[in-house]
């Protein structure tokens, strides 16, 4: 066993790097979109119930099921984003929570009939079971793929938004609409591809986050709170942002559970409460 | 001669409720060159906003080699070729110099090369983000994005307002080798008459949102009494 120390620590990162492939397509569709979307979390329970059926039903490695999950809440959100979001995105706050939080809703519901309201069981392949030891120090498989998972995902983000012409259109998107459409900019698709690139992600943690959190229906409100947090903790639209602020609340959640059980889940509450109140607009914010 | 590049047959335009433009006609060849004139709030901008597709036309069309494109919305009509250099310029702050010049860009003879050679300033300055220039580093980057989209009309919204001196004999400069080089149309749309008439070869002033005039460029050029009458003091005042 690891020291409880380095096992709060490395636990609470593995954590925090879920939270944060939960939650980084919401600061980009918020952050840069504007679009509050609360629903976000929807389209990962979804992701979660494709690598579900995938593996129990059809046999899949789990491997093989985490493309399928992004793939599946990307295109679910296009849909959505094709049918209702774009009507609103210039309609107030108001009108985008209302609908979004109907999705939500529904999304639970819907997941409930068909599946039922218990915990989805899942089992991890072999080779992500158990822990390995290094200098000592024991970690958990799957933890570490959590932690790899997550790097590749904040490299190909930051790569992709600062560095291709994709990018750099999302951007002048954001920067001026009616400038971009002057020149040629597809703003509409544009925006439509940063949304289901976001909701895949969000797809993907839920996938990932079986293992770990579990699944069941009320995962789309669960997480939705955790997700929130971090997208204001760490920055409207700011991806590093994400980054620090998740591994901030996965190691303070964990922390808070193990050494003050009966301060318990609240820590990671007063923790944004204090980052807030020091920084109004989050660790890397600019507005 | 064949289908104009752009005409406006009695367009009537604005915005929501509020109507600017009241049933204007234009007609631009390809690679023709027109003023747009006027005093202060005539409707000028709304004019080439309109062309772009970004007003509500109530009435009449706008053509393109002769397809109607009323109904096209504005990024559509950037990539059949039309440019738009805006008044308040718009650079994306968020874009490095270098990449508000890629970013929309499309193939053609105007690529990174030809814009840095019409305007070296550029070059220098192409790592730096776009709200780190000068007034006219912003124009002079504008131009050259809305070139970077190799358009066959460029419409130009006072782009020498506000300038230095200098910096406004380098805009002419580079907008004379553009009419030399007779691979584009334009329409400018400039405080300063004199400069507008020297360089273009028709002219038209509005007036409360309508044609009030149209002659050739240096005909009008001579035509104080009208200037006087529909321009005003510009006139005196820049000469």
């Amino acid at each position: 066993m690891l020291p409880p120390f380095f096992g709060v620590l490395f636990d609470g990162l593995a954590y925090g790097m879920l939270l944060f492939v939960l939650s980084v397509g919401l600061s980009v569709t918020l952050g840069l979109m504007n679009f509050v979307n609360l629903a976000h979390c929807a389209f990962a329970m979804l992701g979660g119930y494709v690598t579900v059926t995938l593996v129990n039903e059809f046999h899949w490695p789990f491997l093989a099921t985490l493309p399928a999950a992004f793939v599946a809440a990307a295109l679910a959100s296009v849909v959505l984003e094709r049918f209702f979001y774009r009507r609103l995105y210039r309609a107030s706050d108001l009108d985008q929570v209302l609908l979004t939080i109907g999705f939500a809703f529904i999304s639970v519901a819907v997941a409930a009939y068909i599946f039922g309201t218990l915990q989805q069981p899942i089992q991890a392949p072999e080779f992500l079971r158990g822990s390995s030891t290094f200098l000592g120090l024991a970690f958990g498989n799957y933890r570490m793929f959590l932690i790899g998972v997550a790097i590749v995902v904040t490299v190909l983000l930051i790569a992709g938004l600062e560095y291709t012409r994709f990018g750099a259109q999302v951007r002048a998107a954001v920067d001026n609409q009616r400038m971009a459409r002057g020149l040629g900019i597809d703003v509409d698709r544009t925006f439509a591809a940063t949304f289901a690139l976001g909701s895949g992600l969000a797809g993907l943690g839920g996938a990932l986050a079986i293992e770990i959190v579990g699944l069941d229906p009320s995962f789309s409100f669960t997480y939705l709170v955790y997700v929130l947090i971090i997208v204001s903790v760490g920055g409207l639209g700011s991806i590093a942002g994400s980054f620090a602020a998740a591994c901030l609340i996965g190691v303070s959640d964990i922390a808070g559970k193990y050494y003050a059980p009966e301060l318990g889940a609240f820590l990671i509450y007063l923790v944004m409460v204090v980052v807030l109140m020091w920084k109004p607009a989050g660790l890397f914010g600019k507005r | 001669m064949a289908e104009p590049l752009l005409k406006l047959e009695n367009v009537t335009a604005g915005y929501g409720d509020a109507v600017v433009l009241h049933n204007v006609s234009l007609e631009l060849p390809e690679n023709g060159s027109l003023a747009l004139l006027g005093r202060n709030g005539v409707g000028k901008s709304t004019l080439l906003l309109t062309i772009m597709g970004y007003t509500q036309m109530r009435s009449g069309r706008v053509l393109w080699r002769g397809q109607d494109v009323s109904k096209v919305p504005p990024h559509k009509r950037a990539t059949m070729g039309f440019g738009w250099v805006a008044q308040e310029r718009e650079i994306f702050p968020s874009l490095t110099v270098e990449e508000n010049l890629t970013v929309a860009a499309r193939p053609g003879p105007w690529d990174l090369a030809a814009v840095f050679k019409m305007f070296p300033r550029l070059n220098e300055r192409r790592r730096n983000m776009g709200n780190q220039l000068s007034g006219g580093e912003q124009q002079m980057l504008a131009t050259a994005r809305a070139l970077m989209t190799n358009p066959a009309l460029l419409l130009l919204d006072e782009p020498c307002e506000g300038l230095a001196p200098v910096i406004v004999d380098e805009l002419i400069a580079a907008m004379k080798l553009l009419l030399d080089d007779k691979r584009i149309a334009i329409i400018l749309v400039e405080q300063h008459t004199e400069i507008a008439l020297e360089l273009t070869a028709d002219a038209i002033v509005l007036e409360r949102g309508t044609v009030a005039h149209a002659a050739p460029a240096p005909v009008l050029a001579k035509d104080t009494a009208t200037l006087e009458r529909l321009v005003g003091l510009r006139v005196a005042a820049t000469v």
